[in-house]
């Protein structure tokens, strides 16, 4: 812990200095009742919060639980959830300067897992808030208020999904935009590539079609007492029937 | 960046379990990508090289072992893996071997490898492997005991509760609607064992022992949602106190 180390020297040197702007005090009157009224922000840590505790340093294993789900965010309110962003905003900062501490000193992050686990969370807490947002415009405007899109060709004529902006001038107007989006226009080039680029994919499907075929041959030849039924299943593509009648069907031995 | 497994070798559900990891972090720990495209509009979009055929041995995906036995440039012959409809075989079964040097004794499943359709039976069915045998000092190093792994198919066959002998068995609904396996000979329920739950940070989801950084049951089930005609964005402001009264200039949508 080599980085943390020298952070958390310098911040015990320093620790007045960082802390003052935002702390207020004031001067009390003398014989006056102190109450200390109660404080539920967490303690101020300075830099030090962007690494985990001083006993999990340098350890092999660090558990923890399960990732937030949908259906547990749902039952909190708006206030709650924008809160536990910042937790989990907080945890993901810690995770990502363990690892890169980790990186450095050549050593073993310990459960690498956790950083998923928070970026499941959030994943899922943005798509708590989008779906409130959504019931909201829905019912207010009968649209979903989301930031609109389409489905447009590029200017290779693949398709992609195109997310718009805003802009405050028109489209016709907007020099920029023009340059710098260029959609799809037909002429003989785009022609010539797109020719070649669907015979690639026809031709990658017809492979992959072949490939299942034979597979599914030696899969019979090896298992002959085979579950029929997982087999189609599985490989729905392809024609038992014509499989049975190919010629790499059956072992090497001369028919009775 | 994430990459899907679409076209790949899927990790089973039960190899999974025990592990108690996110697929996410599975596919993350797994993937070896060579090259993927530069965003830009020379670039053609999602353009990515990595591995697609895995060897999937005995180690998990995750570890270091599976790593090095899945070296870039390092491949392992096609290996075919007969199709099942249901996966039958859970941790803590009692199952009968039926073939190799410990055929007829019976056991309790340790590790399920579904992706080859492998379980690992708990001391039995073992092979002695050498570890540290080093010439030049003349330490002859340590064998110990390590368990082969066994095809469902054909190598097991699970132990009716009744008689404790080996039958087969089917799936089965009770008329509660329960799916259950049912012993083809005498007809008994063969129970799914409690040890299915159990993963390598907990026996059972009841048992499991809080961390510091976990948050409790009682927060997690306390409701405080309560239905209002706002955005995320206004309810936050109006607590806040952040007062917008200023009106956007006009902007257009392409």
């Amino acid at each position: 812990m080599g980085t943390a180390n020298k952070i958390f020297n310098i911040c015990k040197l320093f620790g007045n200095l960082t802390v003052q702007g935002s702390v207020k005090t004031v001067p009390l009157k003398p014989f006056s009742i102190v109450t200390r009224s109660i404080s539920t922000s967490p303690p101020l840590k300075d830099l030090m919060e962007f690494f985990d505790q001083k006993d999990k340093w340098g350890g092999i294993e660090v558990k923890t639980g399960r990732a937030w789900n949908k259906e547990e965010m749902r039952l909190k309110s708006n206030t709650d959830l924008h809160k536990l962003w910042y937790i989990l905003l907080k945890e993901r900062n810690m995770l990502l300067t363990m690892e890169q501490d980790a990186k450095d000193q050549v050593r073993l992050f310990p459960n690498p897992e956790r950083l998923d686990k928070v970026e499941i969370s959030m994943e899922n807490l943005e798509a708590v808030v989008r779906e409130r947002n959504k019931a909201y415009h829905q019912l207010e405007t009968g649209e979903t208020g989301e930031r609109p899109g389409k489905v447009t060709k590029n200017a290779f004529g693949l398709n992609y999904y195109y997310k718009m902006s805003e802009y405050p001038l028109p489209k016709h107007m907007n020099k920029k935009w023009q340059q710098k989006y260029r959609f799809f226009k037909h002429d003989k080039d785009n022609e010539a590539f797109l020719l070649k680029y669907r015979e690639k994919l026809y031709l990658n499907k017809k492979r992959q079609k072949a490939r299942n075929f034979n597979h599914v041959i030696g899969l019979l030849n090896r298992f002959p007492n085979m579950d029929i039924a997982a087999l189609k299943q599985q490989y729905p593509d392809v024609d038992l029937e014509k499989a049975k009648r190919s010629r790499k069907y059956g072992g090497h031995f001369v028919p009775k | 960046m994430r990459f899907s497994f679409t076209n790949f070798a899927r990790i089973g559900k039960w190899s999974q379990q025990f592990g108690n990891l996110p697929e996410r972090y599975i596919e993350r720990a797994m993937n070896q990508v060579y090259w993927k495209n530069p965003k830009g509009p020379q670039y053609k979009p999602n353009a990515v090289l990595q591995r697609k055929k895995f060897k999937m041995g005995v180690h998990r995906p995750w570890t270091m072992e599976f790593k090095n036995e899945n070296m870039p440039k390092t491949y392992s012959p096609k290996i075919f893996v007969e199709p099942i409809r249901e996966w039958s075989y859970f941790r803590g079964d009692r199952v009968e071997i039926l073939v190799g040097k410990d055929k007829g004794k019976q056991g309790i499943i340790k590790t399920i490898i579904q992706e080859r359709n492998w379980v690992l039976v708990e001391g039995l069915n073992c092979k002695l492997k050498n570890l540290g045998k080093d010439e030049k000092k003349d330490f002859e190093g340590v064998y110990i005991q390590e368990e082969q792994p066994l095809l469902v198919t054909t190598d097991i066959a699970l132990v009716d509760p009744s008689d404790l002998k080996s039958t087969e068995f089917e799936w089965r609904f009770t008329e509660a609607g329960e799916k259950v396996r049912v012993s083809a000979r005498s007809g008994r329920i063969i129970p799914i064992p409690a040890s299915v739950e159990e993963t390598i940070d907990y026996k059972s989801k009841s048992t499991y022992r809080e961390q510091p950084k976990d948050t409790t049951t009682d927060v997690v089930t306390e409701i405080t949602f309560e239905p209002k005609l706002c955005t995320f964005e206004m309810d936050i402001m109006e607590k806040m106190g952040i007062k917008e009264d200023r009106v956007p200039p006009k902007s257009y949508w392409y």
